[in-house]
């Protein structure tokens, strides 16, 4: 198996802060590879380490096979980087902005102006690439991102939480984007997020990380299988009273409560369905509906970590040089 | 060499782009020379026998007039790298440091971009000062002299760019280079000849790179010599030019990217 992406103890401290804390992780060719984490885990300074913005504190990591703390300029011929917030210059033109990228990403002007016709087409500006930035939707805005991402053909695409700042709609077509552009160039991608859907539907693996160190590796589906978790939606007129007398029930691991409704954790629904159906009998609850549900990666996420995805802060600046 | 030209073309091109998106800037910008050019040199055409003591033979508004280029170029180029301050916060910056373009590149081509455009501003104010009625012993001597400022404007705007890229913070830059732009203007020849400044002040004039600039633009404007020597002149500009250069290539190879 060949790895784009290689790892090996990659940490990097600020001051008292270890923010990423001896990641080891492997990224396989033209993968979809997800990182998972809440603000603050550390998945935007691994992403600037590998993309050679920053330096390892130590540890060391190649990326397209080079390394990033000896080869950089290798190293960045090889990839492309979508930032979280659009890194377009809203004066130009969107063909501008693309012309732009390829005379950073050094390419020949007939190929640039060649792949520019074509990525317009992909991207569906083409109607708007004489139009200045300025004018063009959020939406418009990533996907002209993502078309400066893939002008120079990179081995690896870095994607910074893509859909950040999105409504549900353009998330969803962004979404579809990355999917088709990924079959049409081949490349490995690399996305970092927090929102679990958005790993659920791109990645083929995601990593979960969590306060710097990575917590678990693997296939969404398969992930959500070796939980051996079932879900029950449950809904009574008196779901306080129910959570209370079920917990104890053997295979009962977690129960959350949304108004009336109870999200029952078990290791074996139709086992425990008639039990806890008994236990609200005795206790003269009229129990409404029941459904069952497999493990979401909100599931998987909680159970190694420990906590939902939260807010935080952002990550801890440098000391002030002046 | 020609992928660095290459490279440093690509961000002198996408500055200019930026420029010409942004064209009423040049005219409020020129407000603020073009009012010293006005006002102050008649304000101070009083002082020509004191003008002529130190030996210039002319109008005062002669004698400012070069110091009055000088200052639009210090000006122009000084809070020129301001745009680099956004550059790291909208993320321009670290597009450009992912890409495999020379750092050094980074710097130069944004430091040409703000030297064209001081030159622009400064041509404007020669204009301005023609019209009111400033004259030059001969015309040609006008394409030298805005050589001159391109390569004046080339220092101070890799002052500007170094600093934008190093501040910690927008009020860091704006303090840094209020700090340096009015002195860098006063402590020199500009409105008053060296002559007559105390002893301690006119010495800390001759450390400045805009005094040298203003005498060799004031001979080339009036054919009275200013007594320090035009290689001698060119020789400081150049040496800080040449320096200035350096630094601002080395800054962009260390870590820029930072966000503020």
């Amino acid at each position: 198996m060949s790895y784009t992406i290689k790892t090996d103890s990659l940490s990097k401290r600020f001051g008292d802060i270890q923010s990423v804390d001896n990641i080891t992780i492997d990224v396989e060719q033209s993968e979809v590879y997800g990182f998972l984490g809440s603000n603050g885990a550390g998945k935007s300074t691994t992403m600037k380490m590998l993309t050679t913005l920053l330096r390892p504190t130590s540890g060391s990591a190649r990326v397209a096979g080079y390394d990033i703390a000896t080869q950089q300029s290798s190293v960045r011929e090889h990839i492309g980087f979508v930032q979280q917030e659009s890194a377009i210059d809203e004066y130009l033109t969107g063909r501008e902005n693309l012309i732009l990228q390829a005379r950073l990403s050094r390419l020949e002007p007939a190929v640039a102006e060649r792949r520019i016709d074509e990525l317009m087409e992909t991207t569906g500006l083409a109607d708007r690439q004489h139009d200045a930035t300025v004018t063009y939707s959020g939406g418009m805005k990533k996907r002209l991102d993502i078309a400066s991402g893939l002008l120079h053909r990179p081995t690896i695409l870095f994607l910074d939480e893509p859909t950040v700042g999105l409504d549900i709609q353009t998330r969803h077509r962004i979404w579809e984007h990355i999917h088709t552009m990924h079959k049409e160039y081949d490349m490995t991608v690399f996305i970092s997020t927090h929102y679990m859907e958005e790993a659920d539907m791109l990645c083929d693996r995601i990593c979960i990380i969590d306060q710097g160190k990575v917590k678990a590796v693997g296939r969404p589906s398969q992930m959500k299988e070796n939980l051996e978790q079932e879900v029950i939606n449950m809904r009574s007129d008196n779901a306080v009273l129910l959570s209370d007398n079920i917990s104890s029930i053997d295979g009962v691991q977690d129960i959350r409560r949304t108004n009336d409704t109870l999200q029952i954790h078990v290791s074996d629904g139709p086992q425990t369905i008639p039990i806890i159906f008994q236990k609200a009998q005795s206790l003269n609850i009229q129990i409404q509906s029941v459904s069952m549900t497999g493990p979401t990666l909100d599931d998987v996420y909680i159970s190694y970590t420990g906590h939902q995805i939260r807010e935080q802060g952002p990550e801890p600046r440098r000391k002030r040089r002046w | 060499m020609r992928k660095f030209a290459t490279d440093t073309y690509a961000i002198f091109w996408r500055e200019m782009m930026r420029y010409r998106k942004s064209k009423s800037g040049v005219l409020i910008r020129l407000i603020q020379p073009a009012v010293w050019i006005v006002v102050i040199g008649h304000t101070f055409s009083g002082t020509k026998p004191l003008i002529q003591a130190a030996g210039f033979d002319g109008e005062y508004i002669e004698f400012m007039a070069p110091g009055v280029i000088v200052l639009t170029a210090i000006f122009t180029s000084i809070f020129g790298g301001v745009n680099t301050l956004w550059d790291r916060r909208y993320g321009f910056m670290n597009k450009a440091l992912v890409s495999p373009i020379f750092r050094s590149s980074l710097a130069l081509g944004k430091m040409l971009a703000i030297a064209i455009v001081a030159t622009l501003q400064a041509s404007l104010i020669i204009a301005i000062s023609l019209i009111i009625g400033v004259s030059f012993i001969d015309y040609a001597m006008i394409i030298p002299i805005m050589a001159i400022v391109t390569l004046f404007s080339l220092g101070f705007s890799g002052v500007s760019v170094i600093v934008a890229a190093t501040a910690k913070s927008q009020e860091a830059f704006w303090g840094i280079i209020n700090f340096l732009g009015m002195p860098l203007f006063m402590i020199s020849p500009a409105l008053f000849p060296l002559e007559l400044m105390p002893d301690w002040l006119s010495s800390l004039a001759q450390i400045n790179p805009a005094t040298y600039t203003i005498l060799l633009i004031r001979e080339m404007m009036t054919g009275v010599e200013s007594g320090i020597p035009v290689s001698l002149s060119l020789g400081v500009l150049g040496v800080f030019v040449g320096a200035i250069i350096l630094v601002a290539g080395w800054t962009f190879t260390r870590d820029v990217s930072r966000p503020f």
